[in-house]
């Protein structure tokens, strides 16, 4: 079965770094360069997401997610170079356009906004097995009805785009034509869409059941299969996170003072 | 008091006239393996349902009279409570996951993580019935990439982890290919050795009676008879009840061999009466086949090739070839197509409806290359029926379903109508005409299903998995159906995994293992080709089996060729 979930099944110290600590550096990454709000903050911070990321062997995965966001941060530089309400002096020209100096100055800091906080989402998202982040969550309170909510949208999504096949081809056998202009491609619509909710809603109703077997109603105390409890490397991880953000907090402050 | 008391039970659905279960008592002892057995909507599944307590927690409906187990009324006791003493199993094995877990050993742990059972405890049970379902090799794959057989083997052992007394299966069996369904068939058998109470429904009679200590039979929702094997399958009523005896019953009715006034219901039985049976039979001979399926019909057209296949591959991934050098070629005769899961069997006749196209080799439908033509483009000549129902219905009228296939191949409204009615006429759902296709039974839906592509009157009708979840009635219809396009010089290309059936109506029969054809040619004489019959991991129809234990000489496929 393909999976949705974007986890990389390697054992390197990222994904044995608690999720929780890899919430605090999501935190801290994007909030840092806001709080501090110079641009040379952003690539201090993008370099950290990015050696993250090669030491933890997975910056190949990562760039087609830088690809894909630079045709937006190029569209963004483009539109501010050129059009943005600030606007005065001419940085430099190409041909009859003319890059003005304040719009592309606020279109890097966008564009680095944007790049940080892909890289640190990438470093969450690459190296979490969404089943220990679920685990945990439930560990910390949460109700397991909204763990299994969470957990089995990455189990029945696949499912159900395997079905969709079949069931294309169920269409196409009865004489559907599925390919072709929109117009054909719209009236196959209700064929296709509709059998894979109704097989969906079958699959639910038998699921509930099978879920009710299994004690999922049960009001006693849930047990975990791992604690996951936060060892000494995610609690140092964690406070340096936590020193960071104060430190880039009270040099703002202290900005301001002076 | 017995282990499990059902006293004067009735059970009516929401929003439903009829009672689905009428007045059911009955008693079982601790231990016993207890089967339930009755036509489609008879109320086997609802009396299942009704054992674990999701019937009435679940379901509502109006419900009477009481099911105790072991001091605990079903109907009263939460059913996260009930499940510690009665595990359910069901028909389809992949909606019985809790599709939250990503490993095998999570997915059987689910259940008592849910308990508070502590953790050491959960790890041992895990590892104790990871053993027992002889399943440790998948201890850390994804449940959902597991075969049928595999899954459902998983889905026994996360029900047996929380330790039940009494285990329900409801055809635990009825979607899963012969190996998958033997591997099932041991694990239930051993647990029954172990002491555990099991309540089975099964539309595999034999197996039924080969087990079972006692047999509930069900009609309608009323208890016909509680009793032993023997005495249910020598009822003379079985046919009125949609019910068949086992095949070993009906030979040694059909011979009058009896003992103490009962027929036999199982092979050893049936052997230790081998001195009633006649000295020898001449079993099958041309011409004397079961219903006219040997020669007249189909046999006129029987020179004529309808598809030729020649040094055809194909696979899906470069490294995992599917489809072996194969060649060909297809006639009028009715063919069955049989082997195991992973054989090829979908994957060819997919190729041959042009689902899929070939990585080399051709095949010709007539003179025609169908790797140039699109599905939609052959859908008016090749009519394919896919296993599940629900992956096609759309419409909410049985009548404008069915109408579908013919309306896309370019038939006017009238005419439409005039070849879905028939076609429904052959499945015997007319009646059903302006039902919700969702309102029906799962065997009704796939007869639907195979009305939709019938009414588009094809000249190749291709069925997978006809079958399943049929009881003895449905077998029936499709039987007849076979016959009956056959009759009309339509070629039938099923894939089958019910032996008796394909001896009782296809001409042809190919076996495939691994890509390749190990048999092909009469029922007659690959169904004695013992050699390519292990090879593929199948079995011989009953009627054979018993024929060799009994020591004839001849080719026996169906009773009829038993006769003298």
């Amino acid at each position: 079965m393909k999976s949705i979930s974007l986890y990389v099944d390697k054992d390197t110290y990222l994904t044995r770094l608690h999720p929780f600590a890899k919430i605090f550096y999501i935190v801290a990454a994007i909030s840092v360069p806001m709080i501090v709000g110079t641009l040379w903050m952003y690539g201090v911070l993008i370099g950290i997401s990015l050696c993250l990321l090669i030491s933890g062997g997975i910056i190949k995965k990562v760039f087609p997610l830088i690809a894909f966001s630079f045709t937006i941060i190029i569209t963004i530089f483009l539109i501010h170079g050129l059009f943005n309400q600030n606007n005065v002096n001419v940085l430099f020209s190409l041909g009859p356009l003319e890059f003005y100096k304040e719009g592309l100055l606020y279109a890097s800091k966008i564009g680095l906004n944007i790049l940080n906080m892909l890289l640190t989402f990438a470093v969450f998202v690459l190296t979490t097995r969404p089943a220990t982040l679920v685990d945990d969550l439930e560990q910390i309170g949460f109700s397991p009805r909204f763990g299994y909510m969470i957990s089995s949208v990455f189990q029945i999504i696949p499912q159900m785009m395997g079905t969709m096949n079949t069931i294309m081809d169920a269409q196409r056998s009865r004489g559907m034509e599925t390919e072709g202009s929109l117009f054909v491609r719209a009236k196959a619509f209700i064929p296709l869409i509709s059998p894979v909710v109704s097989s969906s809603l079958i699959n639910t109703r038998e699921r509930a059941i099978a879920l009710e077997v299994r004690g999922f109603d049960s009001k006693k105390q849930k047990t975990f299969l791992s604690d996951h409890k936060l060892k000494a490397g995610d609690k140092l991880f964690m406070l340096g996170m936590t020193v960071l953000l104060i430190g880039s907090l009270i040099w703002r402050i202290l900005l301001w003072l002076s | 008091m017995a282990f499990i008391e059902v006293n004067n039970l009735k059970y009516r659905y929401p929003h439903t006239e009829n009672l689905a279960l009428d007045g059911i008592s009955f008693q079982i002892e601790k231990g016993q393996f207890i089967g339930i057995a009755g036509q489609n909507k008879s109320g086997k599944s609802t009396l299942c349902q009704a054992f674990s307590g999701l019937i009435p927690t679940m379901f509502k409906g109006a419900y009477g009279g009481k099911i105790v187990i072991d001091g605990m009324e079903a109907a009263k006791t939460p059913v996260a409570e009930l499940c510690q003493k009665v595990g359910l199993v069901f028909q389809n094995p992949f909606n019985q996951l809790s599709g939250a877990k990503d490993t095998v050993f999570e997915e059987i742990a689910f259940g008592l993580q849910n308990l508070g059972v502590p953790r050491d405890e959960i790890v041992k049970r895990v590892e104790e019935n990871l053993r027992l379902l002889d399943i440790e090799e998948y201890r850390d794959r994804n449940p959902f990439d597991l075969s049928g057989g595999q899954t459902q083997r998983v889905a026994i052992a996360s029900i047996l982890a929380m330790n039940p007394q009494v285990i329900v299966l409801d055809e635990p069996t009825s979607q899963l290919d012969p190996q998958g369904s033997e591997e099932v068939f041991r694990v239930v058998e051993k647990l029954s050795e172990m002491g555990i109470t099991i309540i089975m429904v099964e539309h595999k009679v034999e197996k039924l009676a080969a087990y079972c200590h006692k047999i509930l039979l069900l009609h309608e929702g009323k208890q016909i008879a509680y009793d032993t094997p023997e005495q249910i399958f020598s009822r003379d009523d079985l046919g009125e009840l949609g019910v068949e005896a086992p095949v070993f019953t009906r030979v040694c009715r059909a011979l009058s061999v009896k003992e103490g006034g009962t027929y036999p219901v199982t092979l050893s039985q049936t052997e230790a009466l081998k001195g009633q049976f006649p000295e020898g039979l001449p079993g099958r001979q041309a011409g004397n086949g079961s219903q006219g399926q040997q020669g007249e019909g189909a046999d006129k057209h029987a020179g004529s090739s309808v598809f030729t296949i020649e040094n055809l591959n194909f696979s899906y991934t470069p490294e995992v070839t599917v489809i072996d050098q194969l060649n060909l070629k297809l006639d009028y005769r009715p063919t069955a197509i049989i082997g195991q899961n992973g054989a090829g069997k979908t994957t060819l006749v997919k190729l041959l409806k042009g689902l899929l196209k070939p990585v080399s080799g051709s095949i010709l439908f007539g003179d025609l290359d169908i790797s140039g033509k699109t599905v939609a483009q052959l859908a008016g000549s090749i009519g394919y029926v896919f296993q599940n129902p629900d992956d096609q219905i759309f419409k909410n009228q049985v009548l404008e379903e069915v109408m579908v296939g013919p309306l896309n191949i370019g038939m006017s409204r009238e005419e439409a109508k005039e070849h879905a009615r028939n076609a429904l006429t052959m499945v015997d759902l007319l009646q059903e005409e302006k039902e919700n296709p969702y309102d029906l039974d799962l065997s009704e839906r796939k007869l639907v299903a195979i009305a939709s592509v019938v009414a588009m009157n094809p000249d190749v009708l291709i069925l997978d998995e006809p079958t399943i979840a049929q009881d003895a009635r449905g077998r029936a219809i499709i039987g007849k159906l076979v016959q009956e396009l056959s009759s009309q010089g339509k070629l039938i290309v099923a894939i089958l995994h019910d032996m008796d059936f394909v001896a009782e109506y296809f001409q042809r029969v190919i076996v495939m293992a691994h890509g390749r054809i190990l048999a092909d040619g009469p029922g007659a004489e690959v169904f004695y080709e013992t050699e390519a019959l292990k090879e593929a991991r199948l079995e011989q129809p009953h009627v054979t089996a018993l024929c060799q234990a009994l020591g004839y000489k001849g080719a026996f496929l169906t009773i009829d060729d038993m006769r003298l």
